[in-house]
């Protein structure tokens, strides 16, 4: 049996955290005694919030992020449409439906994301005459929607074969059969790894910097090009990823415990 | 005893099976595979009128030297090369390093999973571009101007120079790559970390108790009971990692690491090759890690069969 620990028994735990947290601090905001790195912090806050003669606007790095959640936004809903169309040729009785979804996931998962970047922006690019914000957020919908379809099937996997069998015995066809009983209940299982799919999409749309798509991460490199305040700019920038994906991995791990929770009952 | 039916006569009825089965729906998709195939080839051919030039690019995978007559490898094999290098030092950097992290997670002192864990969510939620340049800026502006790796290297004899080629790729480039791997191990160990503690999580909690019971203090608890038992179900998603560890290295050649990503950009800033060396590119990723892949599975299975767990569960069942 594991025991709840008392408060007076991880008090100095907790103080020795805090100690460690100070130290961190002071590190990074302590000045080039502390750390031998002369940390200019003050001349941030005017890439993140910039006053012009017109009034407020918002700096470059606050653009990029809003370019890099666009992005993000945008590739998510397309995966997850890609995902179950994925998961649903690879559940189909049809041959070729299956093989072009087992195709595509397997190549898709074997191949660096920065490869099939280059891949769609370069090759399929011309081809099919897309821009690059275009290419960006294709590549990235159809690296995410492997994933996803994986975690969809799965999902489906998972469901009872008792459901299938009892719809069959209510006289439903197969697409009701997913419409009001599979589908329902698989959305349930894979939203929680879903969520965590989308904080690895936020972090792999950076390399969307590497086709000059003016995210966050470009927007730090143009910075630190012309400033040269290459941490301050860099901890900034890991700084406002680890905001977006901290909050959206706190959404996970609670739509877990949430889930985990309903399905019990 | 039941005789599982003959590999060919699986293979046969899995064929049948396949065309009793087609119907029309997977000619419609067929025909629209067969049709966006054809429509690709159009454009390409005809209205980008591009040329292939494929001589080219076999020059920079392989090419014959008449200098030293013999065969040497080109940009693109170096690079695989430098990729399977980084690859395999960076993951066993990253081990130790996620073991530590897992060590401290599954500790039984507060302050231990705290630390573990915020290095874990601050790592895992970064994205690795991030981590690889803020590495890269670390280690070559604080770390290798103290430790200098240039002067270092002058003094040694040129036979432990060749090893320390043969292991790490050229020496010029020896200070960036060693950055690069240390990113990575950091990137992997954290997932790395996962694994291990999920395998140390899923070991009975009777045999901690038993240990316990036996006076093993934590370590020896660690080192007789807990690892032995743990390492069957860390092994196959750890060798799994080392495919994703491949993957993962692509994105070094942002900072320049002449690994095959990078000397795939190099080398259509020189030939404007676009098309056959992505290609190319992509293929070698893939059959690269198809192999691996491949492999680990083979090994998997073999693992599976040789362990003296399903005998040991039947025995646990049947009581």
């Amino acid at each position: 049996m594991i025991r709840k620990p008392s408060l007076r028994s991880v008090l100095p735990d907790v103080l020795l955290f805090a100690l460690l947290l100070a130290a961190a601090a002071a590190f990074f905001f302590g000045g080039e005694n502390t750390s031998g790195y002369p940390w200019q912090w003050y001349r941030i806050s005017r890439y993140l919030l910039d006053r012009s003669e017109t009034g407020w606007r918002w700096g470059p790095l606050m653009q990029g992020m809003g370019m890099t959640i666009a992005l993000s936004g945008i590739s998510l809903v397309l995966s997850c449409t890609i995902g179950i169309t994925a998961a649903l040729m690879r559940l189909s009785h049809s041959v070729v439906a299956a093989a072009i979804s087992r195709g595509y996931t397997e190549f898709i998962r074997n191949t660096p994301l920065l490869v099939q970047l280059f891949f769609i922006y370069f090759v399929l690019g011309p081809i099919l005459d897309i821009p690059k914000t275009t290419a960006a957020v294709t590549a990235l919908s159809l690296f995410e929607g492997a994933y996803a379809g994986e975690i969809i099937r799965s999902g489906i996997a998972g469901i009872d074969k008792t459901q299938w069998e009892s719809a069959y015995s209510l006289g439903m066809n197969l697409s009701q059969t997913y419409r009001w009983v599979i589908l329902p209940q698989a959305i349930r299982r894979v939203l929680p790894p879903l969520t965590s799919q989308a904080v690895s999409l936020v972090k792999d749309s950076s390399l969307v910097s590497a086709i000059a798509v003016a995210d966050l991460t470009l927007q730090g490199q143009i910075i630190i090009a012309d400033t040269f305040l290459t941490f301050e700019i860099w901890f900034t920038v890991a700084a406002m990823y680890l905001i977006v994906t901290t909050s959206l991995s706190a959404a996970a791990s609670w739509l877990e415990v949430r889930m985990d929770r309903s399905l019990r009952r | 005893m039941i005789l599982a039916p003959s590999f060919r006569y699986r293979f046969i009825n899995r064929i049948r099976r396949c065309f009793t089965r087609w119907t029309a729906f997977d000619m419609i998709l067929l025909a629209i595979l067969v049709a966006t195939a054809a429509a690709v080839g159009w454009i390409v051919a005809i209205r980008l009128q591009y040329r292939w030039n494929w001589a080219t690019l076999l020059e920079h995978i392989v090419r014959f030297d008449p200098n030293t007559d013999s065969l040497v490898p080109g940009a693109l094999l170096r690079g695989l090369a430098t990729t399977i290098r980084l690859s395999t030092w960076a993951m066993l950097a990253a081990t130790p390093i996620g073991l530590a992290i897992a060590l401290l997670r599954s500790s039984r002192r507060p302050f231990n999973r705290w630390t573990g864990r915020t290095f874990l969510e601050l790592i895992r939620n970064t994205p690795p571009i991030v981590v690889i340049f803020i590495g890269y800026y670390f280690f070559s502006e604080r770390l290798l101007s103290v430790f200098d790796v240039a002067d270092t290297l002058q003094g040694l004899p040129e036979s432990t120079l060749f090893l320390i080629e043969m292991g790490f790729g050229p020496r010029s480039h020896l200070p960036a790559f060693l950055s690069a791997t240390a990113s990575i191990a950091v990137i992997e160990a954290v997932y790395i970390a996962e694994i291990i503690r999920g395998g140390i999580r899923s070991i009975d909690h009777g045999q901690i108790e038993a240990s316990d019971a036996l006076g093993l203090n934590r370590l020896q608890q660690l080192r007789y009971v807990i690892l032995p038992q743990a390492v069957r179900n860390i092994l196959p998603p750890l060798s799994g990692q080392f495919v994703s560890t491949i993957k993962d290295s692509a994105i070094v050649s942002v900072i320049s690491i002449p690994e095959l990503c990078f000397q795939g950009t190099e080398i259509i800033s020189a030939t404007y090759l676009h098309f056959e060396v992505w290609i190319t590119v992509t293929l070698m990723y893939a059959v690269l890690t198809f192999t691996l892949s491949y492999g680990i599975s083979r090994l998997e299975r073999r693992v599976r069969k040789h362990s003296g767990s399903a005998l040991f569960d039947k025995r646990m069942a049947m009581g």
